[in-house]
C-alpha cells in the first residue's frame, strides 16, 4: 500500500500539486483507520488529507481516477483471458494476482518503474530538442527536428511513426501561425507522440517481476501459481503494458507544458495555479514593506483605547491609582493602494500578468482601487471584487470599460486621473503604476503625475522595459522616473518576487 | 467513541444535520487521527452547524472562538489578570514581614522573597481564554475557530503550535499540555487564502450548496411545515437561482428562512407573484434580485424590494416586517 500512495503521491506532485511528506503520512494513517474496502471512502480519505486548495481537487480528482483505473482495466484483461483458458479452473481465477488487494501493488508498482525508466529516456530525447532551437524563428528548427523523427522512425519501425510525424510538423506550424504575433519564440508543440514504446515484453521482464514480486514477501503459493500460468500472463502483458502507456501518457502529458510555460511569461494565458500562489507570496512580501502596510501591534499614543495592563503597570508607583493612563490604538492597518494599469497594445503581454497581480493584490487587501488606462482612465475595481479572475481580466479587455486599441498617451491619462479621481489619494496612499511609459510622441505631460505624486505618500512604477531601453523610441520613463519614489523593472513572476527581496532588505 | 463512518452519519442526523459520506468520512478521521478538521465552503452551507452539531452527537461541550481582524493571544488563548494580581500584592503587603522574618541583610531578604515569586505567576492569575479552556479541560470539548480566514496572518501563526501538538508555551509557566485531544474545527469563508503550514495540520474539507436530494431533506428537516410538493419546487427554484451568475447566492440558511416565510404565509405553491413578494429573503442584492426576476419571468422594474415601506393594504406585506426580524441565519 506504501508504494502505491508514494507513487500517487508523486504523480500528484508532477502535477503541481504540493503534497508534503507529513501529508503523505497521514493519507496512510487515515488508510488504516478506514480500510480500504470502498472506493469511495479511499478517495474521500486520501483526499481530505492530501488535498488542502480548492483550485487542486479537480486535478486529484482526475488524477485519482485515471490512477487507480490502472488496476481495474488490468483485472477486467486477465479476467478475460482466464475465462478462455481456463474454463475448468476449480474457481481460482488467474485475476487473483492481479486483483488481490494487499498484494496488488506488486505488479502495479513493478511495471509501473519499468515503463517510467523508458519513457522518461525518451523524454530526456524530446526534451534537449524541445529546448535548444526554441528561439528560432527560421526553417532551422523543423529541419533539425525532422532529423530527429527520422531517427525516431527508424527506431520504432512502426508504420504509422511516418504520419504522426507529418502530423506532428503541421500541427506545429498551425501553433506557430496562431501564436506568432505575440510569441515568435513557441514554437513547440506539446504532441507526444514520440513516447511510443516498443512492446515486446521478454521472459527476463517477466522473471523481473517475479523476483519483485520475491522482495515484498509476497504468498510463496501465490508466486508458484503466477508462475504456472507465466504463459497466459506473457500473453497478456503487452496489452496490460499498452493500457497503462495509454494511462500513463494522460498522467504524464501536462509535464512539459508547465515546464515551458514557467520559461515564458506570455503564457501568461495559462496561468497555474503554482504561479499564482508563488505571485500571491510575493505580493504579500511587498504588501508588509510598502508604508502604511497593516500592522496587528497597537501602539502607545495619545487617543485610543486604554489598556488597562500597561495602565496598572505605568501607575504600581501610584500604588495602583491609575494618574497616569495608557492608551493604545492599531497604527495604519492597512495599505490604501491604488493602481493605475497600463492595458495598451504595447504592453498587452505584460498586462495580463499585471491584472492577476492587482487581482491578487485586491483579494489581499481590502484598501485597494483599481484604474485601467490606454488614453482614457477607467476604474475597474468592481470587476475584480465581484467576478473570478479570469472573467474579470477579459471584461477588461472586452472594450466595454474603454479603447484598449487605441495609442497609449500617459499624459492624458494623467491629466484625465487628476482631474477626476484626484480625491482617491490621500497622504497614506501608495500610488503602484504599472505601464511601460511609451507616449508614442505625445506630450509627456509630467506636471499631471507630479501633481498626482504629491498628493500620495509614496509612488512606486512598475515597468516591464530594462533601463537601457528607455532610450529606444519615444519612451517617457526618464522624466517620469525623477517622480516616482522608485521604479522597478518586473516581466515575470520571479522579477516580481526579487523586487519584493530587496525592498524587504533595503528596510532591514 | 464513533466506530464507523456510518455511526458518524446516524448520531450527525440525531442532531438534525443531514451530511453526505465524503462529509461523514473526514469527521471519522479527525475524531480517530485526533487531527483539526478546516472546513471551506460559502457562507451558510453549514459549516458552523457542523461543529454544533458534532459537539451533540459527541456529547461533548462546544467552546467557541469568533476570529476577527486584530484578534490576538490575549483575546484567543490566555490572559494574566493584572487587576488581581495588584489586589493580592495590597492585600498581601502586611504578610511580606512576616513571611521575610527576621533576616539578615537584603541579600538574604531577597532570596526569600524570590522563593514566593512564583505565587504570582501561577495559573491562579491567569484567564483561560478558549483555546487554553480547551486544552485544561477535564472531557475534552469540541473547539470551533469560527471564520479563521478573518483573522490577521500572525494570528495563524500562534494557532500552529496548538494544532500540531494541542499545546499551548506560557513562557512565565511552561507548556500546557492537553491530557485529550480536543476535536478542533476551523470554518473559513475563503475571504482569504489560508497560509500552506496551517492547511498542512488540518484535514480539509470542502463543503457546497447542496445536492437537491440533500436540501430537500435538510427543508423537511428543520422546516416541518412546509408540505412535500412545496418544500420540493422550492428546492428545485433554489438550486435553479444558484445556477445564476448572483453576487450572493442564497444558502440553506436563506432556503430555510424562505421556507418558514412561505409557511407563515400560508403557500399553497410557488407562483411567479409570490416568488418576486418574498425574493428579498433569499437574494441580498438589488442586481441579483433583477437577474433572478428575469429569470422566473417576472417584471424585472420593481428591484427595490428590501426598501419598500409596508403601507398595510396588502396581506403580503407583513412579510417585510417579519423577514426583517428573522434575518439572522441559523447556519
Amino acid at each position: 500500500m506504501d508504494t502505491v500512495i508514494n507513487d500517487f503521491v508523486q504523480v500528484l506532485r508532477r502535477h503541481q500539486v504540493r503534497v508534503s511528506p507529513a501529508e503523505s503520512l497521514d493519507a496512510l494513517h487515515a488508510l488504516e483507520q478506514t480500510g480500504l474496502g470502498e472506493r469511495g471512502v479511499v478517495r474521500d480519505t486520501l483526499r481530505t488529507t492530501l488535498v488542502k486548495n480548492l483550485d487542486d481537487i479537480e486535478t486529484f480528482d482526475r488524477l485519482f481516477d485515471l490512477y487507480f483505473s490502472l488496476r481495474p482495466m488490468a483485472e477486467k484483461r486477465t479476467a478475460k483471458l482466464d475465462v478462455h483458458d481456463h474454463d475448468h479452473d476449480q474457481g481460482q481465477p488467474t485475476s487473483m494476482e492481479f486483483g488481490e488487494d494487499a498484494d496488488g501493488a506488486a505488479p502495479d508498482s513493478e511495471e509501473h518503474s519499468h515503463e517510467d525508466s523508458e519513457n522518461t529516456e525518451f523524454r530526456r530525447h524530446f526534451d534537449e530538442d524541445k529546448m535548444r532551437p526554441s528561439e528560432d524563428i527560421h526553417g532551422e528548427a523543423d529541419k533539425m527536428r525532422l532529423s530527429i523523427f527520422s531517427q525516431e522512425l527508424i527506431l520504432n519501425r512502426k508504420p504509422g511513426a511516418l504520419d504522426q510525424a507529418l502530423q506532428r510538423i503541421t500541427h506545429q506550424l498551425k501553433l506557430r501561425r496562431a501564436r506568432g504575433m505575440f510569441s515568435p519564440g513557441d514554437l513547440v508543440s506539446h504532441g507526444d507522440g514520440g513516447q511510443e514504446l516498443p512492446l515486446d515484453v521478454s521472459a527476463t521482464d517477466f522473471q523481473g517481476l517475479v523476483d519483485h514480486l520475491h522482495d515484498l514477501d509476497v504468498d510463496e503459493s501465490l508466486i508458484r501459481q503466477l508462475e504456472e500460468q507465466s504463459e497466459e500472463i506473457l500473453r497478456g502483458l503487452p496489452q496490460l503494458i499498452e493500457q497503462m502507456v495509454e494511462c500513463q501518457k494522460k498522467l504524464e502529458k501536462k509535464k512539459d507544458d508547465s515546464a515551458l510555460m514557467r520559461r515564458s511569461l506570455r503564457k501568461i494565458f495559462d496561468y497555474s495555479p503554482a504561479e499564482q500562489r508563488e505571485t500571491e507570496a510575493a505580493i504579500r512580501r511587498i504588501a508588509r514593506q510598502i508604508h502604511g502596510a497593516k500592522t496587528r501591534r497597537l501602539k502607545q499614543d495619545r487617543t485610543g483605547h486604554i489598556s488597562v495592563p500597561h495602565t496598572l503597570r505605568r501607575n504600581v508607583r501610584y500604588e495602583g491609582i491609575p494618574f497616569k493612563p495608557v492608551l493604545r490604538r492599531h497604527h495604519e492597518k492597512r495599505p490604501r493602494v491604488v493602481m493605475l494599469c497600463d492595458v495598451s497594445m504595447s504592453t498587452r503581454n505584460m498586462s495580463r500578468f499585471w491584472l492577476h497581480m492587482v487581482y491578487q493584490m485586491q483579494s489581499l487587501f481590502s484598501k485597494v482601487r483599481t484604474f485601467v488606462f490606454v488614453a482614457d482612465v477607467a476604474e475597474v475595481t468592481q470587476f475584480f471584487e465581484e467576478s473570478s479572475m479570469d472573467r474579470a481580466v477579459d471584461q477588461v479587455f472586452s472594450g466595454r470599460v474603454l479603447d484598449a486599441d487605441v495609442n497609449s498617451d500617459f499624459g492624458k491619462a494623467a491629466e484625465q486621473f487628476r482631474n477626476e479621481y484626484l480625491p482617491a489619494l490621500n497622504h497614506r496612499t501608495t500610488l503602484v503604476i504599472l505601464g511601460d511609459g511609451r507616449n508614442n510622441g505625445k506630450p509627456p505631460n509630467a506636471a499631471a503625475l507630479e501633481e498626482i505624486t504629491q498628493h500620495v505618500r509614496q509612488t512606486v512604477w512598475i515597468t516591464p522595459e530594462p533601463k537601457w531601453g528607455w532610450s529606444l523610441g519615444s519612451c517617457d520613463m526618464p522624466l517620469y522616473e525623477l517622480l516616482c519614489d522608485r521604479v522597478e523593472v518586473v516581466r515575470s513572476v520571479d522579477q516580481l518576487a526579487g523586487v519584493a527581496e530587496e525592498l524587504v532588505r533595503v528596510r532591514s | 467513541m464513533f466506530e464507523s463512518i456510518e455511526e458518524v452519519r446516524e448520531r450527525l442526523a440525531e442532531q438534525e444535520y443531514v451530511c453526505d459520506r465524503r462529509l461523514a468520512t473526514v469527521v471519522y478521521l479527525a475524531m480517530k487521527l485526533d487531527k483539526p478538521v478546516l472546513v471551506e465552503g460559502p457562507a451558510g452551507v453549514g459549516k458552523t452547524e457542523l461543529a454544533k452539531s458534532l459537539a451533540g452527537a459527541a456529547d461533548r461541550s462546544l467552546i467557541r472562538l469568533q476570529c476577527y481582524e486584530g484578534l490576538d493571544e490575549a483575546k484567543a488563548l490566555y490572559e494574566w489578570e493584572y487587576g488581581k494580581q495588584l489586589l493580592y500584592t495590597q492585600v498581601l503587603r502586611e504578610k511580606i514581614g512576616e513571611v521575610l522574618g527576621p533576616t539578615e541583610g537584603l541579600r538574604e531578604a531577597a532570596a526569600k522573597l524570590r522563593e514566593q515569586e512564583d505565587v504570582f505567576f501561577s495559573e491562579n492569575f491567569l484567564v483561560e481564554r478558549p483555546i487554553l479552556q480547551a486544552i485544561t479541560s477535564e472531557t475534552p470539548p469540541v473547539l470551533l475557530l469560527d471564520e479563521i480566514d478573518r483573522a490577521d496572518e500572525e494570528f495563524e501563526a500562534f494557532l500552529l503550535e496548538f494544532l500540531s501538538d494541542y499545546q499551548v508555551s506560557i513562557p512565565e509557566i511552561g507548556t500546557v499540555e492537553a491530557e485529550h485531544a480536543p476535536v478542533v474545527i476551523l470554518t473559513s469563508n475563503r475571504t482569504r487564502e489560508l497560509s500552506e503550514a496551517l492547511k498542512r495540520r488540518c484535514l480539509h474539507l470542502q463543503i457546497d450548496y447542496p445536492s437537491p436530494e440533500v436540501e430537500l431533506e435538510i427543508v423537511r428537516l428543520k422546516a416541518p411545515g412546509v408540505g412535500d410538493a412545496l418544500a420540493k419546487e422550492l428546492v428545485e427554484t433554489i438550486q435553479e437561482i444558484r445556477a445564476l451568475d448572483l453576487r450572493k447566492s442564497p444558502s440553506i440558511g436563506e432556503t430555510l428562512d424562505w421556507a418558514r416565510s412561505l409557511v407563515v404565509l400560508g403557500a399553497p405553491t410557488l407562483d411567479k407573484d409570490l416568488i418576486e413578494e418574498t425574493l428579498s429573503v433569499i437574494v441580498k442584492y438589488d442586481r441579483d434580485a433583477e437577474k433572478v426576476l428575469a429569470h422566473v419571468g417576472g417584471s424585472p422594474d420593481r428591484k427595490d424590494l428590501g426598501q419598500k415601506v409596508p403601507t398595510g393594504e396588502n396581506p403580503h406585506e407583513a412579510m417585510y416586517e417579519m423577514h426583517r426580524s428573522t434575518h439572522k441565519h441559523t447556519h
